[in-house]
């Protein structure tokens, strides 16, 4: 028997869709294993989420909104999550495979001596064994991998890959105690916001995608933008054009920045090189505009239109808006 | 200051992977093998912070591998490293990200740091794992997805990159920070550097060195891989020749439109 624990992202009491994600797959995972679901929800605004949180099939949701959380940076939440999972016993901790869930994952796996799988996009039981399954080396592999030497398990779970579904019996939201005598020296300064999406790249679940193709920076926030948005989704790029300046590295997909897979890839003026690929090529489906229809991205995609794509991607927003409005 | 950044040798991206049938590991031998990307952008970081902070400070790199990797390592210092510590010992093949943790910090204690820096990812594994369980082990703060270094003199004061911009964020020395690739493109290694590699120091521990027999190889790891299969190929689609934009977003609409995807 083991428990599940999902270690909940948030800020102020905003949190991603991923959480929401978490929440129902840690019930299947909490059953497969006959144990509880727990959550973790921490920092200024975490009440707030609690509440929220009731909605979905966990167990207890443990909340705490201790202001060290927002001073000190990642520290304080391993603690946290390390003293419940400690107190549980035998346990699986579920993080969001994200920047700052990574983060987490890795120090509470190290400090629980146990191991971790990134990037999980399935669970299953198979033989009494908790199966963690992952696309790795950029997609080419899928592996099937399971905890051994150890009864705690920590696994980063990538954003859109399993369904959220409100529903339950209501969880009981309980408050968790500070862990005692510990001394936080790493101190978050300021907040900075760049890219104000409201939907995070990892967890968009249409992604509107620009290379060099479309010739200067202005179409990324002029053209890409409205499509993104009329969508409801979010815009990415290559490194060739965070590299110039264009946009923002925290928008680059690929070896190199982000992982993602979401339903709907569109991929305005990218070549397709191999690191771009890694990064998006179990995205559900792939379209791509390039005026070269030899370009590598056409071996990958599901549909390549060969067209300008600045203006293919003006046109396409104003079908889609048109379209919504309807 | 001493700097230590951390470099993981891994097999070329733009080569084919294939996994071992037998050992379910990837096939290294015969494979181009290459300084992990995020790597180099941490040995980037840490030169550009000694040419700032000037000579008295020096970078050292630390790699573990199971094979003789010095050829790897060379790069590192031809591109401006001081000295290279290598735990090279085929007791390590197998390990996972914890046990790395392990050996990596036996070995930094025996080094010495004021300041550890390690990419953010690996390419062959991506778990991202290592720098946390590292700073966990060495029981110094540790401070991921930094982006841009302001200032380490004394402490520290680093930008970390989030979801949808950055934190501003400091903390004092000794510490590890994890880089993403916006602190700044690696430089390339210059004739000069070359040259002077081959007379800058590699020292090579063994596991029993590090006394960290307990945490080294496949059978000590916390996770085993149980199978891989190449997924269900995705193949080339359809070309689709408009004869203007206009028809071009028509025909992407209609396909989304098809495929429920608007
Ligand atoms: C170690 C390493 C790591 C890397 N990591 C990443 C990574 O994480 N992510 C990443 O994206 N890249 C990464 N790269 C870079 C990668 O190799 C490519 O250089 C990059 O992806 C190319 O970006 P691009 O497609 O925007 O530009 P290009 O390759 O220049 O492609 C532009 C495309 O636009 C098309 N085009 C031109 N004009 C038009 C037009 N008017 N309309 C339509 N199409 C047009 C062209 O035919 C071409 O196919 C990495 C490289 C290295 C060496």
């Amino acid at each position: 028997m083991s428990d599940v624990i999902i270690f909940v992202e948030q800020r102020g009491g905003h949190t991603r869709k991923v959480t929401f994600e978490l929440a129902t797959e840690a019930r299947k995972v909490a059953d497969m294993l006959g144990g509880k679901a727990h959550a973790v929800v921490l920092g200024g605004g975490a009440p707030a989420l609690a509440e929220q949180l009731k909605g979905y099939p966990l167990d207890v949701v443990h909340v705490n909104d201790d202001a060290d959380v927002d001073t000190y940076l990642a520290e304080p939440e391993v603690d946290y999550v390390e003293a419940l999972a400690r107190e549980l016993g035998s346990s699986i901790v579920l993080v969001p495979n994200t920047m700052h869930g990574r983060d987490i994952g890795s120090r509470v796996a190290a400090r629980l001596k146990t191991g971790i799988v990134a990037d999980v996009t399935d669970l299953k039981l198979e033989d009494g064994k908790l199966v963690c399954v992952a696309p790795k080396l950029g997609g080419a592999f899928i592996t099937s991998s399971a905890f051994k030497n150890t009864e705690y398990g920590v696994v980063t779970v990538r954003p859109n890959a399993f369904a959220a579904e409100a529903g339950g019996a209501g969880a009981t939201v309980q408050p968790i105690a500070k862990p005692a005598g510990k001394t936080y020296v790493v101190k978050i300064e300021s907040h900075v916001e760049e890219a104000a999406a409201e939907i995070g790249l990892e967890e968009a679940a249409v992604i509107i995608s620009g290379g060099r193709g479309l010739g200067s920076a202005e179409p990324f926030d002029s053209v890409l933008k409205p499509l993104a948005k009329a969508f409801g989704g979010a815009v990415g790029a290559t490194r060739a054009v965070a590299d110039a300046g264009w946009v923002p590295y925290s928008m680059q997909i690929g070896q190199t920045g982000k992982t993602v897979s979401p339903r709907l890839y569109i991929a305005f003026g990218i070549s397709g090189a191999i690191q771009h690929k890694v990064g998006m090529s179990t995205s559900g489906t792939i379209v791509a505009v390039n005026t070269d229809a030899g370009a590598p991205i056409g071996e990958f995609a599901d549909m390549l239109v060969v067209a300008n794509a600045l203006e293919v991607a003006t046109e396409l927003t104003r079908l889609v808006e048109a379209n919504r409005s309807a | 200051m001493k700097i230590a950044v951390t470099v993981k040798i891994v097999p070329d991206t733009t080569a084919e992977k294939k996994i071992d049938a037998a050992t379910k590991r990837l096939v290294r031998t015969g494979m181009n093998l290459v300084m992990n990307p995020y790597d180099e952008y941490a040995l980037e970081a840490a030169l550009r912070l000694k040419e700032q902070l000037g000579a008295d400070t020096t970078v050292t790199v630390v790699s573990m591998y199971p094979e003789n990797g010095k050829e790897t390592i060379r790069r590192a210092l031809a591109m401006g490293a001081d000295d290279a510590y290598l735990i090279s010992d085929a007791a390590l093949e197998g390990t996972d990200a914890w046990g790395t943790g392990v050996v990596l910090g036996a070995a930094l204690r025996k080094i010495g740091f004021d300041l550890i820096i390690c990419g953010g990812l690996s390419d062959d594994g991506t778990t991202g794992a290592v720098p946390g369980a590292l700073a966990e082990d060495l029981g110094v703060p540790g401070i991921a997805n930094v982006r841009h270094i302001e200032s380490a003199q004394g402490s520290l004061k680093v930008q970390c990159e989030t979801d949808n911009g950055y934190q501003v964020v400091n903390g004092p020395l000794p510490a590890l920070i994890s880089v993403t690739m916006a602190v700044g493109e690696p430089r390339y290694p210059s004739l000069k550097g070359i040259m002077g590699a081959k007379k800058k120091p590699i020292t090579t521990f063994t596991v029993a060195e590090l006394d960290v027999a307990g945490a080294a190889g496949a059978a000590n790891a916390k996770t085993e891989l149980l199978s891989f299969a190449p997924p269900a190929g995705r193949g080339k689609g359809q070309v689709v020749k408009p004869d203007d934009s206009a028809q071009g977003a028509r025909v992407i609409f209609d396909y989304l439109k098809e495929r429920k995807l608007v």
